[in-house]
């Protein structure tokens, strides 16, 4: 507890009480003068000690001697204050003495409020959910020459797609570069069995569905990698002219949420019920059987929507499931699909477009469209993973707010 | 094995022309029985519908379902079903009057069968792993010669297969040249990039962003647990190994400590699966800054229960711990236990110019001895990650193309006779 009161101030260096041992035991507290008292376990202090010895500044990083026998019952045996350098002392039972400035601390308080804001402002911001009927809300342009020069635009994009799973970004020049600088401003391509870069045109014969004319009904993309690439971008160098090759895009965790709430036992055989993703072919020299086991919508360990998998043409003939459970998937995948189409928004890119989309939680596809030789569609695509887009949105953010961590 | 089956001919019961019954039971399931005598095989009605491989439903050259799922019914029935014997498939007329032929040798591939679909995620999709104790790495760890891996499919095959297996296996008598990790990726398909490229050097350098660019000891850990996704599988190519008596190489099973761990302390077990951990890092790499942040346990979990990860780093592992307090210290004394596990454990030994060690990043730990780093006595070490998800096609194409081999020698051995 913070004993001394403010006349003490003037000694600078405060003694506290020996850690409580009442309802969290060797928890030590840390008076704040403008807030609420902090909070930190003493094993954690000892672990994240700031000293040359422990932590090494060059790579940010904690040194690894004291891991090599790690001494759990350490304690505390003297802490103080300097409220004047708002720094914090503490003397160990080991022998060891760290000390911890107040805005190191204050950004790591363990209070239930400190951690959701870390969460939710750093870590990845809460996404918010959006049914097409509502798209024109979430609808959201940005200028390609502006993320290419602007690091607030940059982030403002990030951030966009981060929250609302899509944007638009228009007026890219209709260059086959456009994709490559676009990446290499966030980080760099996810590289998949079709390379770096893919181009979506007709192509008869084709070994990908989605190389031909033909309606491609909403999907995920490469449902059949564990590693499911995180952000598609497609940039439209030419757009049909005939009315179909319209854009379609759903918001699955959307469609996920509402399949939780009014078909529970449908949104139980979707989280449950492994289907097998197939992908069987060659692209160039590599000849490829992609196989990934998941099913269609996949829970984290809070029962939070992270990946949705769907697409039609992927999905094996192989299904390494007992017969009963069989019926009682199709049945839910109907549900699945035929809402996500009721909750789909449509439009058609023009030429210069890139929509952006996180390929995690949105399932997208197209109406089929005549193709002929004066009525030609040519998209350009490539990936970029959220581990990429994350980490360049936090170097951006501590580039705009001094003080972060 | 289910490649076989999946590839064989069976020429003999095409010729003999084999009798099939079918029957629909249930009024929407199918049941064949390939011959008379043999066990009947079901078949869920919706399940066929739904792979009708005639040209409307199914895009021959993509292999993909192409079926109009926006109006597809899942009430279908079977109404008439007719066996062509010549053909050896199953013929069903539907509900909506469509008609579906399936080769019986396809049906039986999908067989809905327990022991058959064990058999065919085993054999082809991924095999099991196997778990080692420090005291088995000599039984367990597999050499092979990097040129027979770079000339020879089948050597290509043991080695991933090794890999997939075990998580380990050592490559020796590679050139000393800086090419090697990339040819050796190509072979199998692509380098995995990350945040610090596409191969990476590790040497000794004063200053260095990264820990593991110190000549410190590097103590167990796996490499970039601050990825949601992962690198899979280190491809580390020895090319000159320090004379001083350290720069030994460290491995331990990190399955096998949790295996440890989940039989003598459910209690460590459980916090270690369930508590999210902050793991990062923060730097940049020619320029480039990042920020790398990514939360999960120790021991990852799939919902069946089988591990699917291992993270462990001292020195990646953030300062911020997003946790409620009273998680914090059962915690570190869970993870205490897990690491002592481990390096009591590990096995040491010292890579030669030439080996290139290869493991599987997200199961195994590893770590390096200290080493005194002059000119006299340098390391040099060059780098590269491959995914699961590229291997696993690898091996599977593999699989395929040799058992399509053999069996092409074995068609021309009965042709001459």
């Amino acid at each position: 507890m913070f004993q001394a009161d403010r006349r003490d101030l003037a000694c600078h260096l405060i003694r506290l009480d020996s850690p409580k041992e009442l309802d969290h035991p060797r928890v030590v507290q840390v008076p704040d003068p403008d807030r609420q008292d902090m909070q930190f376990p003493d094993i954690w202090l000892r672990d994240n000690c700031r000293c040359k010895e422990c932590y090494l500044p060059q790579t940010l990083s904690r040194l690894p001697q004291l891991w090599n026998n790690l001494d759990t019952s350490v304690r505390v045996l003297r802490q103080s204050v300097d409220v004047e350098q708002q720094v914090l002392y503490i003397e160990w039972s080991d022998g060891h003495a760290s000390q911890y400035p107040y805005n190191w601390l204050r950004e790591r308080d363990f209070s239930a409020a400190n951690r959701q804001r870390y969460l939710s402002e750093f870590y990845r911001p809460e996404q918010k959910l959006w049914s097409g009927q509502n798209f024109e809300e979430v609808r959201r342009v940005f200028y390609f020459q502006e993320l290419i020069t602007s690091d607030s635009a940059l982030l403002q994009w990030l951030q966009h797609l981060a929250v609302y799973g899509v944007a638009l970004v228009k007026e890219a020049p209709l260059e086959m570069d456009v994709l490559r600088r676009l990446s290499n401003r966030v980080g760099f391509m996810r590289r998949t069995t079709y390379g770096e870069e893919f181009s979506v045109r007709a192509q008869p014969g084709a070994s990908n569905y989605a190389y031909l004319a033909a309606p491609l009904p909403l999907h995920t993309d490469m449902p059949y990698f564990e590693y499911l690439p995180g952000v598609t971008l497609l940039h439209t160098l030419e757009q049909s002219a005939s009315p179909g090759g319209v854009n379609l895009l759903a918001d699955a965790f959307y469609v996920a949420e509402m399949m939780r709430e009014r078909h529970p036992n449908q949104f139980r055989a979707l989280c449950q019920t492994p289907v097998d993703w197939a992908d069987i072919g060659s692209d160039g020299d590599l000849q490829f059987h992609n196989i990934w086991q998941a099913p269609v919508i996949n829970l984290d360990a809070e029962g939070r929507c992270v990946r949705i998998n769907h697409s039609i043409p992927q999905r094996d003939s192989h299904f390494s499931v007992p017969m009963e459970q069989v019926r009682p998937w199709y049945e839910a995948m109907a549900t699945f699909v035929g809402l996500a189409q009721e909750h789909s928004c449509r439009f058609k890119t023009t030429p210069g477009d890139v929509l952006t989309f996180d390929n995690l939680r949105l399932v997208h596809g197209r109406t089929g469209y005549d193709d002929t030789d004066r009525n030609v569609r040519h998209i350009l695509g490539a990936f970029v993973d959220w581990d990429i887009v994350y980490s360049r949105l936090r170097v951006l953010r501590n580039a705009t707010a001094p003080g972060a961590p | 094995m289910w490649v076989q089956r999946l590839l064989g001919r069976s020429l003999g019961e095409l010729r003999l022309g084999r009798q099939i019954s079918a029957r629909i039971v249930n009024e929407s399931n199918i049941e064949v029985q390939p011959a008379s005598g043999d066990k009947p095989l079901t078949f869920p009605g919706v399940w066929l519908r739904d792979n009708c491989q005639c040209d409307d439903c199914f895009h021959g050259s993509s292999k993909s379902r192409k079926l109009d799922w926006d109006r597809f019914d899942t009430r279908i029935r079977p109404v008439d079903l007719q066996a062509d014997e010549l053909a050896q498939e199953v013929v069903v007329r539907w509900s909506d009057a469509h008609e579906s032929r399936f080769p019986l040798k396809w049906l039986r591939d999908r067989s809905f069968e327990e022991r058959r679909q064990a058999e065919y995620l085993r054999d082809f999709y991924r095999p099991p792993t196997r778990h080692w104790s420090g005291a088995e790495f000599q039984e367990i760890a597999r050499h092979f010669s990097y040129d027979e891996v770079m000339a020879k499919d089948s050597v290509l095959m043991h080695w991933l297969q090794a890999l997939a297996v075990h998580g380990v296996a050592l490559l020796r008598g590679a050139p000393l040249d800086e090419g090697v990790v990339r040819r050796l990726a190509e072979r199998v398909g692509f380098i995995r990039r990350t945040t610090y490229g596409e191969e990476f050097v590790v040497q000794a350098k004063p200053g260095a962003q990264n820990f593991a660019y110190l000549s410190l000891p590097l103590p167990l850990h796996t490499d970039l647990p601050y990825y949601e996704y992962k690198p899979s599988v280190n491809i580390l190519h020895c090319v000159v190994q320090t004379e001083s008596p350290g720069g030994s190489n460290m491995l331990v099973d990190g399955f096998h400590i949790a295996d440890i761990l989940r039989r003598d302390h459910p209690e460590d077990f459980d916090r270690l699966c369930r508590v999210l951990v902050d793991w990062n890092d923060i730097g940049s790499e020619d320029g480039r800054e990042f920020h790398n942040i990514w939360r999960a346990p120790v021991i990852c979990l799939d919902s069946a229960g089988r591990y699917t990860r291992v993270n462990h780093s001292v020195p990646q592992r953030d300062s911020h711990f997003n946790v409620p307090l009273e998680e914090v210290l059962p915690w570190y004394e869970s993870y205490a236990r897990f690491v002592r596990l481990a390096i009591a454990d590990s096995h040491a030994f010292k890579t030669q110019p030439g080996d290139v060690l290869t493991f599987n990043n997200i199961r195994l730990l590893h770590g390096r001895a200290g080493y005194d780093d002059s000119e006299e006595s340098p390391r040099y070490i060059v780098g590269a990650y491959l995914d699961w998800d590229i291997i696993y096609s690898r091996l599977r194409v593999l699989k395929k193309k040799l058992h399509s081999d053999s069996d092409a020698d074995a068609d021309s051995e009965l042709g001459s006779q």
